[in-house]
């Protein structure tokens, strides 16, 4: 097999930019994420009547169906329902010229708050609940004792998962090309299609995505590890 | 002071408290005697809320309230003057030491961090452990655990302090450490209401003993008529199978 060398780097210096927005929309959905999923966790771990069903529903929904199946309802239907919304708000803007990327931003928020909302509910889960009525005990409410005492043990239990779900992400944003959001695979589809040279410019975004998911990974642990000191006491 | 009364907790069918009362004066030493699932530990846990009793009433530091009725800033309020010791101390893990006893204070009660950083090394040093400040719980063993915890129960000043068996979760070398700091507490005049299991520690330290039954209260009094000259058959079968034939005459 011959490989196109300099069109390999050409395709690789190409799709640098890529990464800006496939992390663009890891981050985007990650700050969705863990607030939202943190509180959908804590509402599931405390079984709190009706909000725990309708939390279980929305994980289940999302969760029992594939993300290309979810990117495809979105991008087929948001524009249209945000047309109508625009328009009865009396909004002058073609939605249609809105930037796919805001579809990715919705799709994987959506999908990876129901990830960490499952992956929080069972690190609080973790944490006994003695140490919860011990906070009670020296005067604490409920909401400081979540604060100071169970969110942050439960988020050191979370981080394994949490680092998991978050490279998981890194590596879903490739769908997102479907949505033709130019991130490092859409590049690299592009250019392979145009030079009709795809193992190249896969191959290139091979080593590409494997640099950032190491890098990734490597970040993750140290702040991991950080997170833990406490219990290698 | 506290002042419990007519008392009642089920959990399911299973009753666990019958009625009970109980009365804590300041600077009383009262300790709660009797064999597991008497009630002992459920009567500790209802007086702090960590279990909501059925029926009852509680009276403490000018709050005077049926279990029942009392709503969230109620028990918050009476959370605030009892403060309580568990079994198996329950101290914050991903606190140290200094931070387990000033958590409290800062959190719990707004205090400034320096005032409750003085308080909480103070409580520590009473305790025997100023050279384990920053120390996280998984660093301690169980005897300094639990004296942090005490630490913890004293520095937010309670009206009283509940021990739910401090020391039995403990290796027996490890108790008389923790068992030498509830002394101290008592010749200061502190309050407190005590499960355990310790006999001589009843003996020698409580200024009343209660013995419990099957969810009642069989018998109270002062350590000496309880070992001595227990009135009640329950209670003496109970001293006869914890003494067996030692130095007390039944």
């Amino acid at each position: 097999m011959n490989l196109d060398y300099d069109f390999m780097l050409e395709t690789l210096w190409l799709a640098l930019p890529g990464i800006l927005v496939t992390f663009e929309i890891a981050l985007v959905a990650s700050a969705a994420a863990v607030p939202v999923g943190l509180v959908l966790g804590i509402i599931r771990a405390r079984r709190v009547p009706l909000l725990s069903q309708l939390a279980r529903v929305y994980i289940s929904f999302i969760r029992g169906t594939p993300l290309i199946l979810q990117i495809f309802l979105v991008y087929n239907s948001f524009p249209s329902i945000l047309a109508v919304v625009f328009a009865r708000l009396g909004v002058e803007y073609n939605i249609f010229n809105l930037n796919p990327v805001v579809y990715a931003f919705i799709v994987f928020s959506i999908s990876e708050t129901a990830v960490l909302a499952e992956v929080f509910r069972a690190a609080i889960t973790t944490v006994d609940k003695s140490q919860l009525e011990a906070a009670y005990s020296v005067g604490m409410t409920a909401f400081q004792g979540y604060r100071r005492i169970v969110i942050p043990q439960a988020m050191s239990a979370a981080l394994p998962s949490l680092c998991n779900s978050i490279t998981d992400l890194i590596k879903a944003t490739s769908l997102a090309f479907t949505m033709s959001v130019m991130e490092i695979t859409a590049i690299a589809k592009k250019q392979g299609a145009m030079k009709l040279s795809f193992i190249e410019a896969y191959l290139d975004i091979f080593l590409l995505y494997c640099i950032l998911i190491f890098t990734v990974e490597k970040v993750l642990k140290i702040l991991e590890k950080r997170a833990r000191a406490y219990q290698q006491a | 002071m506290l002042a419990v009364t007519n008392i009642h907790k089920a959990f399911g069918t299973n009753e666990v408290l019958r009625g009970v009362d109980i009365m804590v004066e300041k600077g009383d030493v009262v300790v709660l005697l009797g064999a597991s699932g008497s009630g002992k530990t459920t009567l500790l846990r209802c007086i702090n809320f960590l279990e909501l009793a059925d029926q009852g009433h509680i009276r403490v530091g000018g709050i005077d309230i049926a279990f029942r009725d009392a709503r969230k800033k109620d028990i918050h309020a009476i959370r605030r003057k009892i403060s309580f010791v568990f079994q198996n101390y329950n101290l914050f893990n991903n606190k140290t030491a200094l931070e387990n006893v000033t958590e409290g204070l800062i959190i719990g009660r707004g205090m400034p961090k320096s005032q409750a950083v003085r308080i909480g090394k103070a409580c520590l040093d009473k305790v025997g452990l100023a050279n384990k400040f920053d120390s996280y719980p998984g660093q301690l063993s169980g005897g300094q655990q639990q004296r942090v915890g005490i630490a913890r129960a004293v520095a937010v000043n309670p009206e009283v302090i509940l021990f739910d068996e401090p020391t039995s979760a403990l290796d027996p070398e490890l108790i008389g450490e923790v068992l030498d700091v509830m002394k101290r507490l008592a010749t200061e005049g502190t309050t407190m209401l005590i499960v355990t299991h310790e006999m001589s520690f009843a003996r020698d330290v409580a200024t009343k003993v209660v013995f419990m039954d099957e969810g009642n209260v069989v018998e109270s009094g002062r350590p000496k008529e309880i070992f001595v000259k227990p009135k009640e058959r329950r209670t003496r079968q109970f001293l006869q199978r914890f003494l067996g034939d030692s130095d007390y005459a039944i």
